[in-house]
């Protein structure tokens, strides 16, 4: 029991940062643009959220933070791919590189300094609740905003005129020049709020997660959150669903060596990534008839509409 | 009659010249405003590190190209990423995009691995060199092909596809060398090192390993096979457009599968490389971000076997520029991704006229 309560808590508190990257991811590719820079703008994130924590001594200031250099790099990536003209997948793979580039110039001289993260806040009444309670309740407070980012960015999305205008520029970009609307504009408010959440995502990782700041320290979450948006099929909701199940998958392999038992982590590792394709073959062409059209163009690599 | 058409041509010929100036002096202006304005705003961070930029890129300088060993270092880094660049630009040809180059290398290196250890003893050097070279080819392909089968079987997309396997590629990596292939259970996780007959021989007189001739000669193999073979043709109309080319009678899923299987065995082929000939064991970071270079120098060549040559070197400069960065002055050697990021960015933004657009 101990064990199943283990893992799940801490699937959930691992998959946090695949989630707010996913959610963000889920905003941009709605718009019509995939950003591989996402690992990027958690870095940045993960970095600016731990630097600025370090300096001011406020985790939620460090957030801030975080959340706007996330933003930054994904607007560069923005202004290339939609003002530009850029291949998708070369700018975010490039804006990757500096990210990389970056954290690794400033960040060295954080490599282990102390900093106030997020400590565990219990929720009062909820964190007693047998079972359900350690595992949603007895976590730390950033990650207890993720419960309430999930429906906000479902009700942005799917219930107001800017989740319709971002839509619209992912599925039929002509109608919205139609009506007057800039599909440029659109397109790069999305992008950038992407960034920004997978910048609050890079800094739960490191102030909340980890509490630490090393180099390339999100190792690859970043294109989880990209797979985790496919699985997802471009869903909020499901993107919660998905990082925690993701989060489960990877936390099991400690909780289990933790009890001595004989596992290789990496057969685990590999589970997200695994499910993605399994999920993508049985859903077959399902899947890209379900992704924004847009966004299908730019995997079908045919030129854009507009 | 003949008169006045000669009139009315010279003009016309004076304009071409004319138009070729007009053209070109603009092209030159933005390439070389892009790569000056990336290295102003890496001297403006180095500054804001406390670094002095001007001496930073002298050292740089003088310790990339005018040192030979920094030279061979070069050329030994240009060989994986030209191979691998090759991989991303023959599936391009067909309109596929293979971002899984990265996988492909670490299952090359895998797979000769594999190879060498169990077949190590028992074959001939010469011999063992050949079977990790094929072990390689045959995987990398086998992995790409992975991706084209799910493409044509499942409309799964290869992009897609290609990405997701790298991270399982790195995750059999990791598995291999953290349990089944371990030198010891203490020391490091990373397999038994070659015996030097399994690494790959030197071009005589340097230390660059025999890999970048493979590569230069695999650069022309592959410019004849898209330009001059009845198959490059075929995949380009196929990458053209797939209906129209379905319709004259192609078979298009067989040119999708060839496409991307033989990229995969290119870039596999630059795992057993980089395996044998320059890290001569199985590490963690074996092949780190070398796919993904790759895929950025291929794209800066615009797909084009020669070109990738050129910018292959002048990535494995910019890395080499990396270590002198640490060395000299003292800054961590990635802090060389930003300025490889921001020349990318230049080029990838402000060469090419603005598009129009909405």
């Amino acid at each position: 029991m101990s064990l199943i309560v283990d893992v799940l808590s801490g699937g959930v508190r691992g998959g946090t940062s695949i989630m707010y990257a996913g959610l963000g991811e889920t905003v941009s590719e709605r718009s019509g643009v995939i950003n591989l820079g996402t690992e990027g703008s958690m870095l940045v994130g993960a970095l600016g959220a731990y630097a600025v924590g370090v300096e001011t001594g406020s985790p939620w200031v460090g957030v801030l933070a975080g959340a706007a250099a996330g933003g930054l790099l994904a607007l560069l990536h923005a202004y290339l791919v939609v003002r530009r003209g850029a291949s998708q997948f070369a700018s975010g793979l490039t804006l990757l590189f500096l990210a990389l580039g970056l954290t690794s110039l400033f960040g060295a001289s954080y490599v282990g300094q102390p900093v106030v993260g997020f400590d565990r806040w219990d929720v009062p009444l909820l964190s007693d609740i047998p079972f359900v309670g350690p595992i949603l309740f007895q976590q730390d407070p950033l990650l207890y905003l993720s419960y309430f980012m999930v429906p906000l960015v479902w009700f942005v999305l799917f219930k107001t005129r800017i989740g319709l205008l971002i839509r619209t520029a992912g599925e039929r970009s002509d109608s919205l020049t139609v009506h007057g609307y800039s599909v440029q504009t659109w397109r790069m408010i999305a992008v950038t709020v992407g960034g920004c959440l997978a910048g609050i995502g890079g800094a739960h990782l490191s102030t909340a997660y980890a509490n630490a700041w090393f180099e390339n320290m999100v190792a690859g979450r970043g294109f989880i959150a990209v797979a985790l948006v496919i699985f997802a099929v471009w869903s909020p909701f499901r993107v919660m669903g998905g990082a925690y199940l993701f989060g489960t998958a990877i936390a099991l392999g400690p909780a289990l060596q933790a009890r001595g038992y004989e596992i290789n982590q990496f057969l685990l590792d590999a589970v997200p990534f695994v499910l993605t394709l399994v999920v993508l073959t049985v859903l077959g062409k399902k899947t890209l008839s379900s992704s924004p059209a847009e966004l299908k163009r730019v995997f079908e690599n045919a030129p854009p509409a507009t | 009659m003949t008169a006045i058409t000669g009139d009315l041509k010279l003009p016309k010929e004076r304009g071409k010249a004319q138009v070729w100036a007009v053209k070109a002096l603009p092209v030159v202006v933005r390439w070389v405003g892009a790569i000056g304005g990336a290295l102003l705003i890496f001297s403006i961070l180095l500054m804001i590190k406390g670094t002095n930029p001007i001496d930073a890129y002298a050292d740089m300088w003088a310790s990339t190209f005018t040192r030979s060993a920094s030279i061979e270092e070069i050329f030994t880094r240009m060989t994986p990423l030209v191979l691998a660049a090759l991989a991303v630009a023959v599936p391009a040809r067909a309109g596929l995009t293979n971002v899984g180059g990265e996988g492909q290398i670490i299952m090359g290196g895998v797979a000769a691995c594999g190879a060498y250890l169990f077949l190590g003893d028992a074959m001939a050097p010469a011999v063992l060199l050949v079977a990790m070279v094929a072990a390689s080819v045959v995987v990398g392909a086998l992995w790409a092909g992975l991706a084209a089968v799910l493409r044509l079987a499942a409309g799964v997309n290869e992009a897609i596809s290609t990405l997701l396997l790298n991270f399982i590629a790195l995750d059999v990596l990791l598995f291999l060398i953290y349990q089944p292939w371990r030198e010891s259970r203490t020391g490091q996780p990373a397999t038994q090192e070659l015996t030097d007959l399994a690494k790959l021989p030197v071009v005589a007189g340097t230390a660059v390993n025999v890999g970048i001739v493979v590569a230069v000669v695999l650069v022309v193999a592959v410019q004849v096979l898209l330009t001059r073979t009845r198959w490059g043709f075929r995949v380009s109309v196929a990458g053209g457009n797939a209906e129209a080319a379905r319709r004259s009678g192609l078979k298009v899923a067989f040119l999708v599968l060839s496409a991307l299987m033989i990229g995969g065995a290119l870039a596999g082929l630059a795992g057993m490389i980089q395996f044998s000939g320059v890290e001569y064991k199985l590490r963690p970071s074996f092949g780190h971000q070398l796919g993904y270079i790759a895929f950025l120098a291929c794209w800066l060549a615009r797909h084009k076997p020669f070109p990738i040559l050129l910018a292959s070197f002048v990535f494995a400069a910019l890395s080499v520029g990396g270590d002198s960065l640490q060395l000299d002055s003292g800054v961590p050697a990635a802090s060389i991704y930003v300025l490889t990021a921001l020349i990318l960015i230049a080029v990838l933004g402000f060469t090419t006229p603005r598009k129009k657009t909405t």
